[in-house]
């Protein structure tokens, strides 16, 4: 094939990591090893090179326990005792990089084997751990993960900053632990800019993808457990013209859509728009939280400076918490909150994210705080600005609200993070503050967003930084390279299974991608595409994504032919500025770089992939395979 | 009928007839595409007059419109405008904002 089009064609992760398991357990079944000298299979699953798995057979069923040692000394050990089997497939997380790791397995009866794991090289632009003030003492067997808000990659330090679990997949936005032990984040696969990806999946930490919840609308930024084990995640409908204004449940067996809350339903589009809001992203949700007290959704709209709060069951509007000014007084009087209290340390947030309410009711925000005003005479500056975490009182009769905890104020621009960020409650007093979006240009916060900053620039930082307070003293400050979108502290054992066996599950459904019903007129020649295009497909098994490069202005339009029937999609070659940029993952470094993803559903047969540019249709020598 | 005017022509068109005007730009890929759907429009809908302005040299136009971007469809009707849609927009879309005002 010319290099004018370059094609490659992957079956989905899940697919690869079912066939790494189905052969490293054949090989376990074949060989059937004792403690002696077991089977050890290093990144089992293709996507994190800190882990690996020791496989034994015991003549009878024993709990064996798994000892990571530390590099230092034995305080640093990890170890977890996992159920008696006779069959012992032990996940070892926590190696360190480019290390000979020291790994002892010991069963009841005393007798162990230590063994050595030999680790590689991370990669070479890994974000790196600058500066941390932790101790064993305080942090115990947890390690802080964070989750990219760019082309870095998830990634978690213990507390000398040592990188201990590293995904090499970019997955995004979120990362909880759900009940059974799993860690719900966003999938690392592309579907629509600036950050929308398939959907969530379901990971152990050894990165086995047991479930992808694929949506039509995508997923963005956040999502929640709900005690019946469905997960409520964001997303919109991409056939209207805003993004970011809708929530979904998902049920957790299927991956179908049970239930939708559409925000347009309760908020006017036009009004009290933050400095970031243009019509499209009007809202700009960043978070939801399930409150079980009240039966209620909360959610942050960036874009509206605003914390809403929706019934459950109706999505009739109850509350908002948010600077009143700019919306209209009917509203006001209904759903605003009066500050009381020392008004003198009172601030409403702006521009927030990761809304989450307390056990008591109480509700805590990041105020990442950019413009800090509603009209554009009073933005603040990045550089005279701050971000912190809050926790608002709520009194929900009297209609009245009090700021009873904030931390970040006092830091000034040093702590100031324009986007993404989080806190977390641990318990009365102890929290965590994470503004992981900090980027400074000659030493002051910058004027643009991280991911639009050049970091390889000698006077620009990208940083992120993690801090947890209890009873107002910091007991733990992370700093590193980069941004992080959010940070999640947790243990890498956890009392359920840490792996199970069996193939992972692609469930949902994409969205079929809209096609466009008007075909420009075009010559259609015998030849590839000039190479200046650059042009590179990707086919996955639901889906392929197109990248080509195109002057502005540019008419094009992708065409999916057979003798039967064609599909067109019209390709925007528009240079596009984002307003919003939580994850820069799928931002290319030349504007004229465009993708576009196509789902396959709708479609059955095996197409040709032509391209018209101008006035020609040229071939690209690709074609798709869509079953039926 | 598509016809492409100026600022002057436009002051002198009689927008109490029922016409879409379009804003469009020669560096804009989504605007090139829209020539192609308004065409098959055209061709749908012989009568009704559809007028395209180069956004780029008639700035004073688009500012007094309220144009922000391109391409811009405005509709009017009785000297008014009744709607407008921004951004590129396929056949039926656009269909069903001129028989709003035919």
């Amino acid at each position: 094939m010319s290099t004018k089009v370059r094609y490659i064609s992957e079956d989905h992760l899940i697919t690869r990591q079912n066939r790494a398991e189905q052969e490293f357990l054949a090989a376990f079944n074949a060989e059937k090893p004792g403690l002696a000298a077991p089977k050890v299979v290093v990144n089992p699953y293709l996507i994190n090179p800190l882990c690996a798995l020791v496989m034994f057979t015991t003549p009878t069923a024993v709990a064996p326990t798994l000892t990571v040692h530390g590099k230092r000394y034995a305080r640093e050990n990890l170890s977890h005792t996992f159920k008696a089997a006779t069959e012992h497939i032990l996940p070892v997380l926590g190696l360190y990089e480019d290390f000979a790791n020291q790994v002892t397995v010991t069963l009841p009866d005393g007798s162990s084997n230590t063994l050595t794991i030999q680790t590689g090289k991370l990669p070479e632009d890994v974000c790196r751990c600058l500066n941390i003030q932790a101790s064993l003492d305080y942090l115990g067997d947890h390690i802080m993960f964070l989750t990219p808000a760019g082309k870095n990659l998830p990634t978690a330090y213990d507390y000398r900053g040592d990188i201990r679990w590293l995904l090499t997949e970019n997955t995004m936005f979120d990362i909880k632990r759900v009940k059974n032990g799993n860690i719900v984040t966003g999938s690392s696969r592309f579907c629509h800019m600036p950050y929308n990806s398939t959907g969530m999946v379901e990971i152990n930490l050894l990165g086995k993808v047991y479930k992808e919840y694929r949506m039509p609308g995508n997923y963005h930024h956040d999502h929640f457990e709900m005690e019946d084990g469905n997960l409520l995640a964001l997303t919109q409908d991409f056939s209207r013209d805003t993004v970011e204004d809708m929530c979904v449940l998902i049920d957790r067996d299927t991956g179908e859509v049970l239930k939708t809350w559409d925000y347009r339903k309760v908020l006017p589009m036009d009004v009290a728009g933050s400095g970031s809001q243009d019509a499209h992203d009007w809202f700009h949700n960043n978070a939801v939280w399930y409150d079980k007290r009240t039966h209620s959704i909360t959610l942050s709209g960036r874009h509206q400076d605003a914390m809403i709060n929706l019934d459950y069951e109706t999505g009739d509007l109850n509350w908002i918490i948010g600077d009143p000014e700019g919306w209209p007084k009917e509203m006001v009087d209904k759903y605003f909150f009066k500050p009381v209290g020392d008004l003198s340390k009172f601030d409403w947030q702006y521009e927030q994210h990761a809304c989450v309410v307390c056990p008591d009711g109480d509700v805590m925000c990041f105020d990442n705080g950019q413009y800090r005003a509603k009209v554009k005479e009073k933005y603040i500056e990045n550089r005279d600005n701050f971000s912190r975490g809050v926790r608002y009182r709520i009194d929900t009769d009297k209609m009245e609200i009090e700021q009873v905890w904030q931390y970040g104020k006092e830091r000034g621009q040093e702590f100031f993070s324009p986007y993404i960020c989080n806190v977390e409650y641990y318990d009365e007093g102890h929290y965590m503050i994470h503004p992981g979006g900090i980027g400074r240009e000659d030493g002051y916060a910058a004027k643009h967003l991280g991911p639009f900053l050049d970091p390889k620039k000698p006077n620009v930082e990208l940083r992120s930084i993690t801090v947890e307070e209890k009873d107002g003293v910091v007991l733990y400050q992370l700093e590193t390279e980069g941004n992080f979108y959010r940070a999640e502290k947790l243990p890498l054992y956890h009392d359920g299974d840490n792996l199970v066996i069996g193939d992972g599950q692609l469930l949902g459904n994409l969205e079929v991608t809209e096609e466009f019903d008007t075909v420009p007129e075009a010559e259609e020649v015998f030849e590839l595409p000039p190479s200046f295009h650059n042009i590179f497909i990707e086919e996955d098994e639901d889906r392929f994504v197109f990248h080509g490069r195109f002057e502005k202005g540019t008419l094009a339009m992708l065409c999916l032919e057979n003798e039967k029937e064609s599909h067109n999609y019209f390709l925007n070659t528009s240079a596009s500025w984002h307003l919003a940029m939580c994850s820069g993952a799928f931002l290319e470094d030349d504007e004229r770089d465009i993708k576009m993803h196509i789902s396959k559903l709708g479609l059955s047969g095996v197409f040709k992939v032509k391209l018209i540019i101008n006035e020609k249709k040229y071939q690209t020598g690709v074609s798709i395979l869509c079953p039926a | 009928m598509i016809t492409e005017i100026s600022q002057k022509d436009y002051e002198s068109l009689d927008l109490s007839a029922p016409m879409l005007i379009e804003f469009y730009s020669k560096t804009c890929g989504p605007c090139k595409m829209l020539s192609f759907v308004l065409k098959d429009i055209a061709k749908q809908k012989p009568d009704f007059p559809i007028y395209i302005i180069d956004f780029d040299e008639n700035r004073e136009l688009k500012e007094r419109l309220g144009v922000k971007g391109f391409p811009t469809m405005l509709f009017f009707k009785d000297g008014k405008e009744a709607s407008r849609l921004e951004g590129l927009k396929q056949k039926p879309a656009i269909i069903k904002a001129i028989e709003a005002i035919a």
